[in-house]
């Protein structure tokens, strides 16, 4: 009868065998293995909550760092959904009223580097919308409330897609911004970039004041341009109405170009 | 007779220089008046003895000198007080002279005299105006329009800078604290405000009244002042 020492020595001298089907299965498997199992994979954690709600709710954002995306749904509910990109980052959704705030700002103060935190928020669509974020893109679609509000401290560009809203204000620093949308009878719209370009689609029939400034004097109005608009700054700015100009726009790229787009 | 009276004429009494009357109506009184009584007496006896001794007294080895130091001295006390109560007399003399005299015109020397005066009050009031407008020209509160909308814009870029200076510390005192992306994030995006500041500054030095420089400039500077009060919280 073998002893144990006498049979660990035997197998280890064993010599073994695999074939090129079984070394690449286990590459495969390690693969798989360390993806799962890599620090990144691993801190990407999820938020997720829902708030019942009214027709118009407003929802209130501010972030630090990360892409933000708002749509509409035909839910009278709001759904939040954050992505983490490290579990230090707090994410509280209140909803306070017919409000629903989330401060990742206010909540993480005083805690150091958390990571960016992405945003997917579906809401009414006749919901008001309001985000700033120091850093990332914004994207918002589809929503007809009273305000939406996108403003980028650093980078990031600014996407409103089927807007018809009475306040729009969307601003940043580097990155460009386009509006797709409607502008509303006695409504504001600003839109500022200190480098990047503007772009302003809307239907034909749009009425408005503007008042668009672009030192590079790079300022195309394409349809909307008529021989009553002021030219200020030797074509640095144009002011004047289309139609009855009874809404309000204001355009400002410092370094940058600006485009009306007919819709 | 009062003693007034009577110590008046006492010199001449004791000289014997009274007329008969006066001597009778001053005895009289003296001899109802013993105080003045007294100091006829007194002086009776001062200037017998004057008279017994006449004479007798040592004059000075140098009276002349004496008399001129004594002048001198007196002199020099009475000379300011003179001088000023003189010049006083003389002005006061002049105006009251002046506003005592009566004065008689004819119709032409009326007429020209207001002439005069006319003539004179406006060569005074066009010189008057010259040397304002002049001083208007020179002084440090008048500029020109140029040097004005430069000043404007400055005084505004001092303000915004203060209020810079200010949330640039506490950022500054934050920035360790952030991950390096955002520390780039940052330093990249305020360039490019600086940037744009630099720019509008570069087309108002070119042009102070350009207003849409002026309306970049505000804008980029509050768009950098908001970069980083925001930036402070962080």
């Amino acid at each position: 009868m073998n002893s144990p020492a006498q049979m660990s020595i035997r197998l280890l001298s064993t010599p073994l065998r695999f074939s090129g089907a079984h070394i690449f299965s286990a590459l495969v498997v390690c693969a798989v293995l360390y993806s799962f199992g890599s620090p990144s994979a691993n801190a990407q954690n999820r938020v997720s909550k829902r708030f019942p709600v009214g027709k118009n709710v407003r929802v209130e954002l501010k972030n630090i760092s990360g892409t933000i995306t708002v749509e509409s749904w035909n839910r009278d509910e709001i759904k939040i959904t954050a992505a983490l990109e490290t579990p230090n980052a707090n994410v509280y959704p209140k909803l306070m009223g017919e409000c629903v705030s989330i401060d990742v700002m206010g909540d993480n103060r005083g805690r150091g580097d958390v990571g960016d935190v992405n945003f997917k928020i579906q809401v009414p669509q006749d919901s008001s919308v309001d985000i700033e974020t120091r850093r990332g893109d914004i994207t918002v679609s589809n929503i007809r409330g009273g305000l939406v509000r996108a403003h980028i401290s650093t980078e990031g560009d600014i996407k409103l897609i089927d807007i018809s809203a009475t306040q729009v204000l969307a601003q940043n620093t580097i990155g460009d911004i386009h509006f797709d949308g409607g502008f509303s009878r006695g409504g504001t719209y600003q839109f500022q970039s200190t480098k990047g370009n503007i772009s302003v689609r809307i239907p034909s029939d749009s009425a408005f004041r503007l008042v668009a400034a672009a030192p590079t004097k790079k300022i195309a109005l394409g349809e909307f341009w008529h021989n009553g608009f002021k030219t200020l700054g030797d074509g640095r700015k144009f002011v004047g109405d289309v139609g009855d100009g009874r809404s309000s726009v204001m355009v400002t790229t410092f370094q940058g170009s600006i485009t009306f787009i007919r819709r | 007779m009062n003693c007034e009276k009577c110590q008046e004429l006492m010199g001449d009494l004791v000289d014997g220089g009274l007329s008969r009357e006066d001597k009778s109506t001053l005895s009289l009184h003296l001899e109802e008046c013993l105080a003045c009584a007294d100091v006829r007496n007194d002086l009776q006896s001062i200037v017998a003895f004057c008279r017994s001794h006449r004479g007798e007294y040592s004059a000075p080895p140098n009276a002349e000198g004496l008399w001129l130091r004594i002048r001198n001295v007196i002199e020099a006390e009475m000379q300011p007080a003179s001088k000023a109560s003189a010049a006083r007399q003389q002005g006061k003399s002049f105006w009251s002279g002046l506003m005592s005299r009566s004065w008689e015109l004819s119709m032409p020397q009326l007429a020209a005299s207001a002439a005069a005066i006319v003539l004179v009050v406006s060569l005074g009031t066009t010189v008057g105006l010259r040397r304002w407008d002049s001083a208007r020209g020179t002084g440090p509160v008048a500029l020109s329009p140029r040097a004005e909308a430069a000043t404007r814009v400055s005084d505004r870029m001092w303000q915004q800078q203060q209020a810079i200076n200010y949330w640039n510390q506490r950022v500054e005192t934050n920035k360790v604290r952030w991950n390096q992306g955002m520390r780039d994030t940052f330093d990249r995006n305020l360039k490019v405000i600086d940037q744009a500041v630099n720019d509008s500054l570069n087309e108002l030095n070119r042009d102070p009244h350009d207003e849409v420089s002026e309306e970049m400039l505000n804008a980029a500077l509050n768009e950098k002042l908001a970069l980083l009060r925001e930036f402070s919280d962080l």
